[in-house]
């Protein structure tokens, strides 16, 4: 059995014609369309060269409308970590020879929807005899953050921490947001309550679910994206640089917080050490991190799992001068699902500004778009798809 | 019990059936399986600690520690009009875990709830409708 380790690269990454929250309501699917047609023009290839297509669901209708007969389809969709786990099934293909050229692609109108009831895709109906209808929905669960916030409460009660120390993500996250004007709190110009914050903002903020106050949650914005995966053979023939696939894990914990036996852990703790493993990497050879950001509460968490920081210290990577601008290790340089955009399943805006850091474009952009770059070659991007459920984690290191 | 305006499940007549006719009749239940000897929650057709299909229902303890919650401040529909309330997680005494409103603390003092984890809770019921009893948690230790 091969280590599929680097033989095949992401080398090419978009989005759509815009981002953000959209005037004019688009569908799941034109967000993701756009993003298609975008990320090719960037890797100077034609939609029909697609060999290979990768999305939570849906990859029958993208196919169809593209009008290609893909050699290899995956629709894997477990939540946000759906886009790091396609890539590494991508990987794994590739390694066996299956194509050449693959996209993983992502539309998503968390915002539009909103106003648009007929746009976008039916939300799911449940199963009325499953575990969630049955035992968590007569008590008034409403969503992720009112499922998430018991995880909070346990972490601080565990490890004695204080609503403080998790603000400071917040913070370092919005920060980065302020060097990307693609971020939805960039700035004043961008969102009324946009632009810098300090922990009291956070801990002044609109209680959600306590522990978590408004700005310890993601937004819900309109996205959509699209990277392009390349065999080792062929990365080298496009317009921008390859960006290795060193290592690759993915696992799910349980589906419904009620299964979730360790509200400290997810398991990113198996999907992170599958990936440093197939990379022969670890975390201290990582120079950045790119971590799904639902809330601040997932970040400490999967800081520690990943092994960034010791149990119950992830908020300490978000002192000053570590994971903010000009730090030491840079956490979530977009400005994360906290202030840059998250759409639902946020997986994808961690894949594509993982490109953007390590092939060097981050300032030219992929698709146009500005952002701020940093000297990182290595590091570590894990998706966390459901309440804390499944993960995604991807090693990916670029060429000296 | 006519004025019972939060959501109602369907009661399952498969799997967890027994768990909703022992709450009619005041009893919390809970599934055990006779290969392994483990009590299970959420109810399965197969034992998620062995994996054998060997489910025996039996009247539970009722009781169990707080093991972490959540003050909601926003909810939907009928809950939406009680915020805010506490949701909990309760570690039960024959194992394994149930999601609850807790009763008997105050929303408005999470940090004096946040002393409580690991304290004594018991379960009660409500009748929704004809066919339906929720369970609910009350802090007691």
């Amino acid at each position: 059995m091969s280590n599929p380790s680097k033989r095949a690269a992401i080398v090419a990454a978009a989005e759509a014609d815009k981002i953000g929250y959209l005037e004019t309501p688009k569908t799941d699917f034109m967000l993701g369309i756009e993003a298609i047609s975008n990320v090719c023009k960037a890797a100077g290839i034609s939609p029909k060269d697609i060999e290979g297509i990768a999305n939570p669901g849906n990859a029958n209708a993208y196919a169809e409308y593209l009008g290609i007969v893909p050699k290899w389809v995956d629709t894997t969709a477990v939540g946000g970590c759906s886009y790091q786990i396609h890539a590494a099934h991508m990987l794994a293909a590739i390694n066996a020879g299956m194509f050449d050229i693959g996209v993983i692609v992502h539309g998503e109108a968390g915002y539009s929807r909103r106003n648009y009831p007929r746009g976008g895709q039916p939300q799911r109906g449940g199963d009325p005899l499953g575990p969630d209808a049955q035992f968590m929905t007569p008590y008034g669960i409403a969503g992720a953050p009112s499922n998430y916030s018991h995880a909070m409460t346990r972490h601080m009660y565990q490890y004695g921490n204080t609503k403080e120390d998790y603000a400071k993500i917040a913070v370092s996250t919005r920060e980065w947001a302020t060097l990307n004007p693609r971020a939805i709190m960039h700035s004043k110009e961008t969102h009324p309550a946009g632009g810098p914050i300090s922990v009291e903002d956070v801990l002044n903020s609109r209680i959600i679910s306590w522990p978590l106050n408004l700005l310890d949650v993601c937004l819900v914005a309109d996205h959509g994206g699209a990277v392009i995966v390349a065999s080792e053979r062929v990365a080298k023939s496009f317009p921008t640089p390859p960006v290795w696939i060193a290592g690759a894990g993915e696992a799910i914990g349980h589906a419904t917080m009620l299964e979730m036996k360790d509200f400290t852990k997810t398991s990113a703790a198996y999907s992170g050490k599958r990936a440093y493993a197939m990379a022969g990497m670890g975390p201290e050879d990582m120079e950045m991190a790119m971590i799904y950001d639902s809330f601040t509460i997932t970040v400490a968490i999967t800081a520690e799992v990943l092994g960034l920081a010791k149990p119950g210290e992830g908020h300490t990577l978000f002192d000053p001068g570590k994971s903010n601008p000009g730090g030491s290790f840079p956490i979530n340089t977009n400005g994360g699902g906290l202030s840059f955009n998250h759409s639902g399943m946020y997986g994808m805006q961690l894949l594509i500004e993982s490109y953007r850091q390590l092939s060097g474009t981050a300032e030219d952009g992929v698709n146009g778009l500005p952002g701020k770059q940093t000297n990182a070659k290595s590091l570590v991007v894990n998706g966390t798809g459901g309440s804390l459920s499944a993960t995604g984690t991807l090693v990916l290191t670029a060429d000296e | 019990m006519a004025d019972y305006n939060k959501p109602i499940p369907v009661p399952d007549p498969y799997v967890n059936g027994p768990y909703w006719a022992g709450a009619k009749e005041g009893k919390f239940m809970l599934p055990r399986c006779t290969s392994c000897n483990h009590a299970h929650f959420y109810p399965r057709l197969l034992c998620p600690i062995c994996g054998a299909r060997t489910i025996v229902w039996e009247e539970a303890s009722g009781e169990g520690y707080l093991h972490t919650f959540a003050v909601q401040h926003r909810a939907f529909g009928a809950w939406g009009e009680e915020t805010p309330f506490v949701t909990a997680y309760i570690d039960l005494k024959e194992g394994d875990r149930v999601f609850t409103v807790l009763r008997g603390v105050d929303p408005n003092q999470p940090e004096e709830i946040f002393k409580k984890i690991g304290a004594l809770c018991k379960v009660e019921f409500e009748e929704a409708n004809d066919e339906v009893s929720i369970p609910y948690w009350r802090l007691v230790g």
